[in-house]
């Protein structure tokens, strides 16, 4: 099958599941992080934060548009990439700075914040492309637009894929 | 045998000998564009989804058949570069960035300038201020903006602090950074300004002097709810209004013409039964005009959260004087982006699912024209030649 096959068919079975979508359009590239007169977006700590772990009940495969933690990414999934569904492939590096989304987990019904962190450095990856946009705003809230490239802060802008770490349950 | 052979050898020669040679090739030709480009040549980016160091941009002809007769040329873009064009001079200018290694290494901020009859990068300006490093967006055409007579040139910068740089194209540097409060995209307002949307659901304006520095700056107090209707990005600038689609369907007109921007009239693109069908906009790039005023916009149905950028299976037209539908426009396949052309006889033109353009006759909504053999590249945004 070659690529444009590909691209159809993604696209055709992305168009059956949910009438069709932006794509590619996803959130991308990525900067340096200057000096800035902002303050650092909700999730900046998202390094240096303690990961909870996963939930108990985490149903569903990583490397698939349906598995719930992916309710907001925008880009291909680590998971398909030589990484996992938290760490980025061999010789990327994590951006720190990320957009937030809210995912149900089904298994046991609650709602977790999700930071999807770009893996950066490599050329793109091109497998297991993924875009859901469930919580997604303009680039004019930044911290929830996943129309970025959020690798910022690592030495190169260059996209590879996203991994989705749990940052915590969300507050009602 | 051999008498017959040494005949047909003898004809062949003979023949050969009437044909006239073909002239000697010169070395060093190179073709150059009309300018102003016809209204049927189109601009599209390539983004190079899965190569994003070196994208590019392609001058195409949309009433081309097949690649020798739509493809006219082409200029490279780094890493999701931006992209304008002026209208009063030859010049096309593209926001990019480059490492010395390909993917790491050094890397080097830099506004290119071709020549729209050449294609070829005439000037540049490097950009190397840390703190003023471009935003890469993928789906924005407002992440850059001309204004003052095309005097300036602005652009989006995303650290995460979030900034418009200016640029005075005429001393060819880098003159200002205008702090943004959480805000984004650039629209040209009043005489020398820019007005940008901003995360609380506020919008902010700036005017500038002859040097680049603010002067004056305004504001709306927030006027939407981002969580539960946000507006796009996206508008549609007609004349000296902006047409911002919500998400669920609203239009929010805002008037840029006076030093600061201020609210205009909301209205709905939906009648009930559009409600019912839950019509919504949506798309990568989804409003647009024509020569005319009128408006454009990319819907899909059986909308819900998440669906805003759905490709759409249909273009609406609206008179945005009466504020009426004027048109629904099928699409052949679902469309992710759009643009339609300038003159008498607009066009529009989509980016569709497979990654192909198809062309539209703007006015009665027939189908012309596809344009595929795109292979590996993503010709996403469409941008009307000028």
């Amino acid at each position: 099958m070659n690529w444009l096959d590909n691209l159809t068919e993604k696209f055709s079975r992305n168009v059956a599941r949910t009438s069709s979508r932006r794509g590619f359009l996803c959130g991308l590239g990525g900067v340096i992080a200057g000096g800035s007169i902002m303050p650092l977006l909700p999730v900046a700590r998202a390094a240096d934060a303690e990961q909870p772990g996963p939930p108990t009940v985490d149903p569903g495969d990583p490397a698939t548009y349906e598995y719930w933690r992916n309710c907001a990414i925008d880009g291909y999934l680590c998971s398909c990439c030589g990484g996992t569904i938290n760490s980025c492939p061999p010789g990327t590096e994590m951006s720190t700075i990320t957009w937030i989304g809210t995912c149900k987990n089904p298994g046991d019904g609650k709602d977790y914040i999700i930071s999807y962190n770009d893996c950066c450095g490599k050329t793109s990856c091109g497998n297991c492309f993924c875009n859901r946009n469930e919580g997604d705003r303009p680039t004019y809230r930044p911290h929830t637009s996943n129309d970025y490239n959020w690798c910022l802060g690592t030495e190169s802008t260059a996209y590879h894929c996203t991994v989705n770490l749990i940052l915590g349950v969300a507050i009602k | 045998m051999l008498k017959q052979f040494l005949r047909f050898m003898l004809l062949l020669g003979m023949t050969q000998s009437a044909l006239a040679d073909l002239p000697i090739d010169k070395p060093g030709r190179i073709e150059t564009l009309p300018v102003p480009y016809p209204n049927d040549w189109v601009i599209v980016h390539d983004v190079a989804f899965d190569h994003m160091s070196v994208g590019r941009f392609m001058v195409l002809d949309i009433n081309g058949g097949d690649i020798k007769d739509f493809f006219k040329g082409s200029f490279n873009g780094g890493f999701i570069a931006a992209f304008t064009q002026a209208l009063k001079k030859p010049e096309m200018y593209v926001l990019e960035h480059y490492y010395d290694r390909g993917t790491r290494g050094n890397r080097t901020d830099v506004l290119t300038i071709y020549d729209r009859a050449t294609l070829e990068p005439v000037d540049e300006i490097i950009l190397d201020d840390p703190k003023l490093k471009r935003a890469e967006i993928l789906v924005s055409k407002f992440v850059i903006s001309l204004i003052d007579d095309e005097r300036f040139l602005l652009f989006y910068s995303f650290t995460p602090g979030t900034f418009v740089t200016v640029i005075d194209l005429e001393k060819r540097e880098v003159v200002n950074g205008v702090p943004l409060p959480t805000c984004a995209g650039i629209y040209p307002t009043g005489k020398r300004g820019f007005s940008s949307l901003c995360g609380n659901g506020s919008m902010v304006s700036f005017q500038l002097d002859e040097d680049g520095q603010v002067t004056e700056q305004g504001k709306i107090e927030p006027f939407f709810d981002v969580d539960r209707d946000a507006l796009f990005e996206r508008p549609a600038i007609i004349g000296d209004t902006g047409y911002f689609p919500s998400f669920s369907g609203a239009v929010q007109e805002i008037d840029l013409s006076g030093a600061a921007a201020s609210l205009g009239e909301q209205w709905s693109l939906l009648n009930d039964e559009d409600r019912e069908q839950n019509w919504r906009p949506g798309g990568a790039w989804l409003a647009a005009t024509d020569s005319t005023g009128r408006l454009y916009v990319m819907m899909h149905e059986n909308g819900e959260e998440g669906s805003h950028d759905y490709p759409g299976s249909e273009i609406w037209v609206f008179d945005p004087d009466s504020k009426t539908r004027v048109q629904r426009i099928p699409l052949t396949l679902p469309a992710i982006a759009f643009d339609i052309t300038m003159g008498d006889a607009p066009k529009i033109v989509t980016t569709n699912i497979e990654m192909s353009l198809e062309v539209y006759d703007a006015r009665s909504g027939e189908h012309l024209n596809t344009i595929a053999d795109f292979y590996h590249n993503w010709p996403l945004l469409v941008y009307a030649s000028q």
